[in-house]
């Protein structure tokens, strides 16, 4: 099992533009849209076990037409131990 | 439902991220409640820019594995930019330097032989060998001379990424170890036009609003910043405030369009170095429309004009200095506000206009807004007004403006002076590492400041030199004419940072009369040209302090150990001065005055002063109970953090000077910053103002009490050329700066291999219609060239720069196209920082 990246992002948008926006991200390979508000904010996660697709993906956000600002948020990378290749998807709570 | 390890993490990075953005989702609180944490969270200052924005750093096994934007933070409430969030990624570049390496032949030290690694025993024995030899010369120098002539052929480039007590532990040894003023940090590139505007114009260096006018304004002009690759942090907090308050406005200036035109109300291109004859429009139409703010003008203000033709800080000898008719000059004289009217009345918006090609629409919606009485407005500049070979001018007509208007130290309102260095505040300005300064505003020019400095150091009367020392510009000069030989580079990238890097830097750095040193964690550019080099622990592997654009003072504590031999800057300073007894540095005259210092070495005198060492060794914990390193504490015996602190404070505290005060160094281990001055333990947010200045008595509604009236000045001055334009054969302006993806010379960012990969090269953005005329097209490689060097790069007709015609614009992040092998070395002559922006250029192709 590879290396487990997630990112959390704060995407501004310009209200006029927010569905379409949303609309291109979720075309996004690992991307998912949890919320977002009247005055265009949004709260997106993208996930990958490839580190790069994640880096581009939020590297990429500048060039949508509507986005304003692009804010990271939380950033995690881990890789698995090596006496437990399956920690990542072990039970921490019922 | 079972919840696996990576939904933990997953849920965590919904909650913090909507946290962020004040939203709510139901049941996240609940999730994570349930989840372990085998991560150690801890606050700490970001490692970059002067925003000064906290992230929580995520430790596991002495390595960090997470970071997350800090949202307890007033700064950055939670939000991180690219580089922050790749933050925890530059301790662990593949090329890290882990042990001292010396140019050696034979296994002899040898200035043209090749780096091999040696001990810091071996390392520190000939460093010291060379900084002896250096200072006799320089005391035999000296003999006879009164100590406002003493010159020094030692001296050190510090940083504006130095923590606060590593920059003031720099700042005791060379001014007083080694008696040499030669001590300037690389902020005298970024920040000293604004510092020399703060001090011309109010008597106290730094900011008087905060970041809380970005939310309380009503317009937000930037002058001269791309806060939107920058300043990204600050820039998110913009927009919100464009896009959920009614009515405000966003009003940019720039030589080119860049990403901020996307949020832009008025979005406005000029002529390079015309914004002085943009914002003397701005004065004149103010004052020909009588909305000046009359009382304002009359109680708080005076007026001042400022010496013209001062030339452009070149070498003496260079034909544009030795026309200039007052050169360096910058003596104040005292005139009315009709002379001072009148000295603006010749910028018409026509002729406004036809110096800078902005059209008169837009110039006249942005005085008309500086001239609205019931708009709040803060203005915002970094790079495109400091780094001008008039830049101390254009941060004075910008202060003209406000104080015209009394716009300033008011919530929303005023000027604001951004910086690019963690602590290019709180450091190299506030503790004394520029040629002419000491801690706390005091000034090595003036004896009574000295005769204090001297007395709260414990050391004899006139240890301190009364002359400048050499400064950024002047350092390089100097090596490559072999009078400064022993030298110092510690936190910084000066090889590649420095201007005319082909005609002052190398030839400097290798001379063979010179011995250089750089401390850093990587191999940059500048280590690789010096002759010993020194491994560094960085950011969060110490404990540190920096303070940011808004006066905020802001500690973390060691989190992880440094790789292998790697010392902090702090570490090396101290031990290298054990290196030397105090006969060695100081001639007997001086010595006599203080017998007890005789056969004690500097280390001694300067740290083990019964002051520095006066905190014993501690347990550093945080409120939960976990326990934290201090490599320094453990070498030392004593908590010098704490004892370099403490003393630093006293300068606040026991001199004619107020308005500095900081808190208790334990006070800055709990809270997330404060803003100084700290008074009663409350910090100030806005400056010089009733209500909110502690020291403005009620009454006085404002008081620039730097100055010995209370009064702060407006000073004209005109628009003059910058120094080399374009011409038949160089026919383009050039102006370099950075990119989002990297901060400043990328000796960190580019080792963080996403980053990397999101721009790699520099490359040449320029208008499509620029490149057509030179048979270059977008993806081709160019050749640029001026007067001092050239370099390859491909060319940029796309993307997230728009250049006008005329203008090419190159980021200076990339190690293998230096383009500072093609600026020029002209400065402002009054603050001598480099202008970056403006010079002439050819493109061909490659």
């Amino acid at each position: 099992m590879n290396e487990y990246n997630v990112c959390g992002v704060v995407i501004h948008v310009r209200k006029e533009k927010k569905q379409a926006v949303i609309k291109h991200l979720l075309s996004i390979e690992g991307l998912e849209v949890h919320a977002d508000t009247e005055e265009g904010r949004l709260v997106v996660t993208v996930e990958s076990e490839d580190k790069y697709h994640v880096a581009d993906t939020i590297d990429s956000f500048k060039d949508i037409e509507g986005v304003l600002t692009a804010s990271m948020i939380y950033q995690f990378c881990d890789q698995p131990t090596q006496d437990n290749p399956n920690s990542l998807n072990e039970g921490v709570a019922a | 439902m079972k919840l696996t390890r990576r939904d933990f993490i997953k849920t965590n990075a919904v909650a913090a991220t909507a946290a962020a953005a004040g939203i709510t989702i139901p049941g996240m609180n609940q999730a994570l409640a349930k989840g372990p944490d085998d991560i150690r969270w801890d606050k700490a200052a970001c490692r970059y820019c002067g925003t000064g924005c906290s992230v929580l750093i995520g430790t596991k096994d002495n390595r960090i594995v997470a970071t997350q934007g800090d949202p307890d933070a007033p700064v950055n409430k939670g939000l991180n930019c690219i580089k922050g969030y790749f933050l925890s990624k530059i301790l662990y570049g593949k090329d890290r330097l882990t042990q001292p390496l010396l140019r050696k032949t034979n296994g002899k030290y040898d200035k043209e032989g090749d780096f091999e690694p040696v001990s810091w025993d071996e390392a520190f024995d000939i460093m010291a060998e060379k900084f002896k030899a250096a200072q006799k010369v320089s005391m035999k120098e000296n003999e006879g001379k009164p100590v406002e002539k003493m010159t020094s052929r030692v001296g050190m480039f510090g940083s504006g990424q130095w923590t606060v007590w590593e920059g003031y532990a720099a700042s005791k040894l060379f001014k007083a170890g080694f008696r040499s003023n030669n001590l300037d940090p690389n902020a005298r590139h970024c920040m000293a036009s604004a510092v020399g505007a703060f001090i011309r114009g109010f008597g106290s260096d730094e900011p008087m609003g905060c970041y809380d006018d970005l939310e309380h304004a009503d317009a937000f002009v930037l002058w001269g910043s791309n806060m939107a690759e920058m300043h990204p942090i600050l820039w998110t907090r913009i927009t919100d405030t464009r896009l959920t308050k009614e009515g405000s406005e966003v009003h940019v200036l720039s030589t080119y369009e860049h990403r901020c035109f996307d949020l832009a109300d008025n979005g406005m291109i000029f002529e390079p170095q015309t914004d002085l004859a943009i914002l003397n429009y701005i004065a004149n139409y103010i004052i020909q429309n009588k909305a000046y703010n009359e009382d304002f003008v009359n109680k708080h203000v005076n007026f001042k004009k400022t010496p013209t033709d001062i030339g452009y800080g070149l070498r003496p000898e260079h034909e544009l200095q030795k026309k200039a008719k007052n050169a360096n000059k910058g003596k104040l004289s005292k005139i009315s506000f009709e002379e001072y009217a009148k000295s603006v009345e010749e910028y018409t918006l026509e002729k406004a206009h036809e110096i800078s090609k902005v059209p008169k629409d837009k110039l006249l919606r942005l005085a008309k807004l500086y001239a609205d009485p019931d708009k709040k407005i803060t203005s915002l500049w970094t790079m495109g007004f400091n780094q001008h070979t008039r830049g101390v001018w254009a941060n004075g007509l910008m202060y003209n403006v406000h104080l015209l208007t009394g716009k300033i130290s008011q919530p929303g309102n005023g000027p604001f002076s951004l910086t690019g260095q963690p602590s290019a505040c709180g450091t190299a300005r506030e503790v004394g590492t520029f040629v002419h300064r000491l801690p706390a505003d005091y000034v090595i020019m003036k004896k009574s400041h000295r005769d204090f400095a001297e007395k709260i150091w414990k050391l004899p009367e006139g240890t301190i030199p009364g002359k400048k020392g050499y400064h950024a510009v002047l350092q390089n000069r100097m090596l490559k004419d072999g009078k400064l030989n022993a030298y110092w580079v510690m936190c910084n990238n000066n090889m590649q940072a420095a201007p005319n890097m082909n005609e002052e830097g190398l030839p400097g750095y290798r001379n063979p009369d010179n011995f250089i040193v750089t401390s850093d964690p990587y191999p940059t550019v500048t280590a690789m040209a010096s002759d010993l080099i020194l491994p560094t622990a960085m950011w969060t592997e110490k404990e540190g302090a920096y303070g940011n654009a808004e006066r905020r003072t802001q500690f973390w504590r060691e989190q992880v150990s440094a790789p292998g031999e790697a010392k902090s800057d702090l570490w090396q300073l101290m031990e290298f001065s054990k290196r030397f007894r105090t006969d060695e540095v100081w001639p007997a005259e001086l010595l006599n005055k203080m017998p007890e210092y005789i056969g004690k070495t500097l280390f001694d005198v300067l740290y083990a002063n019964g002051q520095v060492d006066k905190f014993p060794e501690e347990t550093v914990t945080d409120d939960r109970g976990n326990e934290y390193g201090n490599h320094e504490m453990k070498a030392f015996g004593f908590y010098p953090q704490k004892g370099l602190f403490e003393e630093y404070r006293r300068f606040q505290l026991e001199g004619p000077k107020k308005g500095h005060e900081q808190a208790h160094f334990d006070v800055y281990h709990k809270v997330r910053g404060l803003r100084w001055p700290v008074v009663d333990g409350k910090e100030t947010l806005w400056r010089y103002k009733e209500g909110y200045d502690p020291y403005v008595k009620a009454g006085e509604d404002f008081r620039f009490y730097g100055k010995k009236d209370g009064r702060a000045n407006i000073i004209t001055a005109p628009y003059e050329p910058a120094a080399e334009s374009p011409d038949k054969e160089y026919d383009l302006w050039l102006c370099t700066g950075r990119v989002l993806e990297h901060w400043h010379s990328g000796s960190m960012t580019r080792r963080v291999p996403e980053l990397y990969r999101a721009f790699p090269d520099a490359v040449v953005f320029m208008h499509p219609k620029d490149a057509k005329k030179r048979g270059l097209k977008r993806g081709m490689t160019a050749k640029a060239i001026t007067r001092r060097g050239e370099i390859e790069l491909q060319v940029e007709t796309r993307g997230r720069n728009k250049m006008p015609e005329g203008l090419v614009f190159i980021p200076w992040f990339d190690a293998g196209r230096l383009v500072n092998r093609l600026t020029l070395d002209a400065t402002d002559p009054l603050s001598k920082e480099t202008d970056y922006k403006k010079c002439a250029v050819k493109l061909v192709r490659a």
